[in-house]
């Protein structure tokens, strides 16, 4: 068998196999069985009659939509040879510093755990499930005493482990020299350059149409809008998720576009689903765990302090403790370079059949991690379906923001592409900003990290998180961080010390996204 | 017809160099691994496995037998392949690599041949997409391969976080 033929045979066996697990397997095979009472099933052409079944009551596409799903979510299988941790992370010395990184995360969290007397996980006593059943919906207005708790970490100390990242077989020297990488990111790893970029966002081009600038007031809604809105709604229609993922590169009209990101996120809300964010409801309600006092600090500190979000305060409670409970996120793992925190039951130290995860969901909230949700409340009311979209936003996209990775999106990515992007293409600027110590990385981390939540007015990341799900990748981020600077490089070339630079840059309330990043990439003199 | 790895032994590697090898201040860009078989029998190589480490390019040359009586002489398989995209990034710089027989136009292996293997043609690109019948007939092949896959990941709790209904726990532990 060619080797090109063997590792497409290698791809479809692993996605059957992933889907033969699935919801959507049960009932194409329950469908199979019920056609046979159909007149045009004919015993002859058995199988040729059941697929043509299948493509016209339209349960063809959603396999296709599953196996497109798949495809955009795990990585093409890897070499035979390769051991599971190379699918995580290829690279040794990242999968080195991930660790480390993980390890001061959870002796942080162990000597919280002592010093406060509080356990990691507790059983609720009755009474106190009864009533916070009771106020559920209204968990808010609960005022705990969270003085004593303190995030786990926060932005700034996730990039310094990043400023510190070497590659042990790179040999640049001690002193600077031309080798020696201008900005704080010291590793080797291939990013795009702007020709490179026009090429991935090429439907962001001058000449196409986008919401965000086309749609203004002064455009007349006949040129573009219209004609966007109505193909909208036909992609709706045929629920093509492909489809949906290259029309939101455009950008999604407001009325479609919960639609359209549970349509590319392949999320549809069946009672099993609805059923089973019950069941995590449940477990929230049973055990009591300190990752929640995390999430209750990290909810008042960030949403609740937010003009837009603070509105959704309940909802984020509802969302990100079952979230902290969901075993099925675990999974996401296989492709993630870090690592689901371990533990064993009390008494049981080393004994493997006690062996568990926490939190159940292996993720750890960090200082900001709220933010991830509360743009989605804008979108889905319903909280399963909130649940669900969040869910699946996270195991696509978040997780890279936080992990140590040489992923193309994965935040290592991401900083190495904002800091040449602006060496290349704003010398000066950059030059002026590291002479007075205020290297540029150090303003839009924290922009990036959050995936620009909390820093931008709602409608535009509404815009903004189109693009991330249209190109699935979050590149885009970069771009944008990058076009924030140009845009602001006159003032920025007047400051002459950082807490100036930051407070040129504290406020991005009022920018528009599309322009900067269409500018930045086609309309900038190179 | 089943495969078997075959013993090899593995040199250290020789840094190609020109003029006197303990100078420091050069650093050669090739290095050269010698591989030998020292099992006797005469055997079908059929691919190569292996991890890289920063290697750009590879070229493999044999020493090949063709008969008693000419001295035996050196062919090179592959020439400059391409195993890092861009060498100063780390594209490709700890991947795993196979190379199979089909890739060398003359790859023959000594002690077995008494002539050369006539000159195989470079497989053309595969144009569009396998005959799906023909696929999931050799799908059957690949659960061996994914199966082995799955196992190693980690195992996923469906459901339940707990341990018969406790969930009591120590502290978290560094592995």
């Amino acid at each position: 068998m060619l080797q090109e033929e063997s590792d497409l045979s290698l791809i479809i066996a692993q996605i059957v196999q992933k889907l033969k697990g699935s919801n959507l397997y049960a009932q194409l095979e329950r469908q199979a069985w019920a056609s046979l009472q159909r007149p045009e099933i004919k015993l002859e052409s058995l199988k040729e009659d059941i697929k043509e079944f299948f493509k016209i009551s339209g349960w063809e596409k959603k396999l296709q939509n599953a196996v497109y799903s798949e495809l955009s979510v795990f990585p093409l299988p890897s070499h035979p040879a390769a051991p599971p941790e190379h699918l995580k992370e290829p690279l040794v010395y990242m999968r080195k510093a991930q660790g480390s990184w993980e390890k001061r995360i959870l002796k942080s969290l162990n000597s919280m755990c002592t010093e406060l007397s509080i356990p990691l996980a507790r059983k609720r006593p009755v009474g106190e499930q009864k009533e916070l059943l009771n106020k559920w919906n209204e968990m808010g207005t609960d005022e705990p005493d969270l003085s004593l708790f303190r995030p786990v970490y926060a932005p700034k100390d996730f990039l310094e482990v990043l400023i510190n990242l070497r590659n042990p077989n790179y040999e640049n020297g001690d002193s600077l020299s031309f080798r020696t990488h201008l900005g704080l990111i010291q590793v080797p790893l291939k990013v795009k350059d702007i020709p490179e970029l026009k090429e991935l966002f090429v439907e962001l081009g001058l000449t196409t149409g986008q919401l965000g600038i086309d749609d203004s007031t002064q455009v007349p809604p006949e040129l573009f809008e219209n004609e966007h809105v109505r193909i909208g709604q036909k992609v709706l229609t045929e629920q093509d998720s492909a489809a949906a993922q290259q029309y939101i590169r455009q950008g999604s009209p407001t009325a479609l576009r919960a639609e359209l990101w549970a349509l590319i996120l392949n999320i549809s809300s069946h009672p099993e689903d609805i059923l089973y964010y019950e069941q995590l409801k449940t477990n929230v309600i049973q055990h009591d765990l300190l990752v929640d006092s995390l999430i209750y600090k990290d909810v008042k500190l960030t949403a609740s302090n937010d003009d837009y979000y603070f509105v959704f305060e309940d909802y984020l409670y509802q969302v990100l403790l079952c979230f902290s409970r969901d075993t099925s996120v675990l999974s996401h793992f296989a492709y993630n370079s870090a690592s689901p925190p371990k533990s064993y039951i009390r008494g049981k130290l080393g004994l493997e059949e006690y062996a568990v995860f926490y939190p159940p969901n292996g993720v750890i909230p960090f200082h900001g991690f709220s933010m991830y949700v509360a743009p989605l409340c804008f979108l889905y009311h319903e909280p399963s379906k909130l649940y669900q979209i969040f869910r699946e936003m996270y195991v696509r996209f978040f997780f890279r923001l936080h992990s140590i990775s040489s992923h193309p999106s994965g935040i290592v990515s991401l900083c190495l592409l904002f800091e040449t992007l602006l060496q290349t293409y704003l010398p000066q600027l950059f030059y002026h900003l590291r002479e007075i110590g205020a290297q540029p990385l150090r303003i839009s981390f924290k922009w990036m990290v959050r995936a620009f939540s909390g820093y931008l007015a709602t409608d535009q990341l509404l815009l903004l998180w189109d693009r991330i799900l249209g190109y699935n990748s979050l590149e885009i981020l970069a771009v944008l961080a990058a076009a924030v600077f140009a845009f602001r490089a006159v003032n920025l070339m007047e400051v002459t010390s950082l807490a100036a630079a930051e407070a040129v840059l504290a406020d991005l309330s009022t920018l528009k996204v599309m322009p900067l990043l269409q500018i930045f990439l086609f309309a900038t003199v190179t | 017809m089943s495969r078997v790895l075959v013993p090899c032994h593995v040199k250290g590697t020789v840094a190609l160099q020109v003029g006197d090898v303990r100078t420091s201040q050069g650093r050669p860009g090739v290095l050269v691994i010698d591989v030998t078989f020292p099992s006797v029998a005469p055997f079908e190589l059929q691919e190569i496995v292996f991890k890289n480490y920063y290697t750009a390019f590879l070229t493999i040359r044999v020493r090949q037998h063709t008969s008693t009586h000419t001295p035996a002489k050196w062919v090179t398989c592959l020439r400059d392949y391409c195993l890092m995209p861009d060498p100063h990034s780390e594209e490709g710089a700890q991947e795993y690599v196979s190379l199979f027989k089909h890739q060398s136009p003359s790859m023959t292996f000594p002690k077995w041949l008494s002539h050369p293997v006539p000159c195989e043609q470079p497989t053309p690109l595969l144009e569009g997409l396998p005959d799906p019948s023909r696929v999931s007939s050799e799908v059957q092949q690949m659960w061996a391969l994914t199966e082995m896959i799955r196992a190693s990941h980690t195992s996923t709790r469906i459901g339940r976080f707990d341990v018969d209904g406790c969930y009591d726990l120590n502290l978290l532990s560094y592995t």
